[in-house]
């Protein structure tokens, strides 16, 4: 019995290909089942997200099992058997290495990210309650969450954010801690400001307040998040409430000024209070970061300490692969 | 023997310290700290058993006894503060306080070798002895808590964001939080030594200590109503906290 992955991800195949192939959660277990039967395989698993749809499968011989579901998958979803060009194929050791790089998070759009974990183990649990999966798989896939684990507590591959929105949401917990106390600001209801300040409520952010130069626009965007729109001369009076403000208007100077927070201060009772300014030309003048009790953080900054995540990443995938390599051959895992 | 626990309690917490900080610099929080606080608090409750043996009171009599009185609840309230608020890098700053107050007993001289008993004590006294130094070992981890603000505070203001203590530091407001809640209970037992210290009998020669006890407490009580009623920046409070506590330290020149 052979161990096998035929894939695409968003590295072989553009959005258009891959959502044809694309599998919901819910119906992860039936695809398993249809994807045994297609192949004629003993055992399978199928992994969806947004960026990848991977088949594992177990098979008397992999050649033949490929040419099998390649070409019975076009058919069923009514795709041209072109589509082949955007799979990958591996086999034995190469599909559980491969597997192991997935759930480490090394094989994903954002290196290190921790959500293809859980994704994984979703589409392996779905399988394994469908009946699809059997001792090599089970194994395996076992195996390979163990494997993961290990490379995420031994290297830095998922420290530090690679964004400028979770830079930005780290450092607002750096100074608050939870955030389900504390209130934020957006300042002009651009794309930077709307997804930063998703991030905070994700993380529990108390409550959004939006101001913006077309007051239909602050309210669109309060309503999406379930926040409040200011007209955009009265942000100054929510200033002595909030502690977090994210600014990204189109204003071609500062709109706000030192003067501005130092009328605010003895209202705040002096609390922390972070500023956060992503737009070009920048909101906040400079000098608004002297005051003792803000902390004020600009675009370049934040994006320097997403590259320096990203770059501290990449520098740790040899680790990683290391690790993965000496773990599989530890194991000697069945169909590898 | 009494030496001994102190000795062993003053090397746990050095080793403690140091241990804690080789874990911060590899950016890793050691899960020891607590352990490591725990072993150095039952050595120094040896040492008081002990000495209050030998005295037949709680040991509060000499300076020596005063300094490792005062670790031990410096120890103490960390043991109580560091879990709860899951500040476990408290500790790792807490631990060479302990281990400096603890050497300064140590210093031939400092700690009576063969204390004598007291033959009666005064409730009152020992009250204002031991509340007093409860306080101080609640002020002492404030100027900790302070100390940990202030770096974390200038490592933010100046955007140095890689090192293993930013990562492994508590967030901001934990910190002043923490930090507030032991000043108000610093004080409050300070009040409560400073009530039994007007009820004991005293000498003329403790009149300096009494008036410079009374002093530290005035200029706490004045730095919480501060903060209560106007407010204040964390770096101030912070601050406050740490030089309060460095010149709070004078009043034991007068005991």
């Amino acid at each position: 019995m052979e161990l096998l992955c035929l894939g695409l991800n968003h590295r072989t195949a553009p959005v258009e290909v891959r959502e044809r192939f694309a599998v919901g959660a819910p119906l992860l277990g039936k695809a398993a089942n249809e994807l045994v039967e297609l192949a004629e395989a003993a055992e399978g698993v199928v992994v969806s997200t947004c960026n990848r749809t991977e088949f594992y499968l177990v098979a008397e011989n992999a050649r033949e099992a490929f040419g099998k579901i390649e070409l019975r998958l076009a058919k069923k979803i009514q795709v041209d058997s072109s589509v082949a060009t955007h799979f990958y194929r591996k086999e034995k050791t190469a599909a559980a290495q491969h597997l192991c790089r997935v759930v480490s998070g090394l094989d994903s759009m954002m290196l290190g990210e921790t959500e293809i974990f859980g994704q994984v183990k979703q589409a392996y649990q779905a399988a394994l309650e469908a009946g699809s999966t059997g001792a090599v798989l089970n194994r395996v896939f076992q195996r390979a969450f163990g494997i993961g684990k290990k490379v995420r507590t031994d290297t830095s591959i998922q420290e530090g954010s690679t964004s400028v929105g979770n830079v930005a949401v780290d450092l607002a917990e750096k100074i608050f801690g939870h955030l389900k106390n504390s209130e934020v600001m957006i300042l002009g209801a651009g794309e930077m400001s709307r997804t930063t300040a998703q991030s905070l409520v994700s993380r529990g952010a108390k409550s959004i307040f939006v101001a913006n130069r077309s007051f239909d626009r602050a309210q669109e965007l309060a309503t999406e998040m379930g926040g409040t729109a200011l007209r955009f001369d009265d942000w100054q009076s929510v200033l002595q409430r909030v502690d977090v403000v994210i600014s990204s208007t189109g204003a071609p100077h500062a709109i706000v000024h030192r003067a501005d927070v130092e009328k605010a201060r003895r209202a705040r009772k002096y609390r922390p209070l972070f500023f956060i300014d992503i737009a070009v030309p920048r909101d906040i003048d400079p000098a608004v970061g002297e005051i003792e009790e803000v902390y004020l953080y600009d675009i370049d900054t934040l994006e320097q300490l997403a590259e320096e995540a990203r770059t501290r990443r990449q520098l740790q995938i040899e680790q990683c692969e290391r690790i993965i390599d000496l773990e599989l051959e530890k194991l000697n895992l069945p169909g590898t | 023997m009494d030496r001994w626990f102190l000795i062993a309690a003053t090397l746990l917490a050095a080793a403690g310290g140091i241990w804690g900080m080789i874990s911060v610099h590899r950016g890793k929080r050691s899960p020891w700290t607590l352990a490591w606080m725990f072993a150095v608090l039952l050595c120094q409750i040896g040492f008081l058993a002990v000495r209050g043996e030998m005295r037949s009171a709680c040991p509060l009599m000499d300076r020596g006894e005063i300094l490792a009185f005062l670790a031990w609840s410096l120890t103490l309230f960390y043991l109580l503060v560091g879990p709860a608020y899951r500040i476990s890098l408290l500790g790792v700053f807490t631990a060479p306080v302990v281990a400096i107050f603890q050497l300064a007993a140590l210093i031939p001289g400092t700690l009576t070798a063969n204390p004598t008993k007291l033959a009666q004590g005064n409730p009152w006294h020992e009250t204002h002895s031991a509340m007093s130094v409860l306080a101080y070992g609640a002020l002492a981890l404030a100027a900790v808590a302070g100390v940990m603000f202030l770096v974390l505070d200038r490592q933010l203001k100046e955007q140095h964001l890689k090192s293993g203590l930013f990562r492994n530091l508590p967030p901001v407001r934990e910190l002043l939080i923490s930090l507030e809640r032991l000043l108000w209970l610093g004080t409050a037992l300070l009040s409560v030594g400073i009530v039994a210290g007007f009820l004991m009998p005293r000498t003329a020669a403790a009149w300096g200590h009494f008036i410079a006890a009374i002093a530290v407490w005035a200029a706490y009580a004045l730095l919480l109503a501060i903060k209560q009623v106007r407010g204040m920046t964390g770096r101030r409070l912070s601050l406050s906290a740490v030089v309060l506590f460095l010149l709070s330290l004078a009043v034991f020149a007068f005991v």
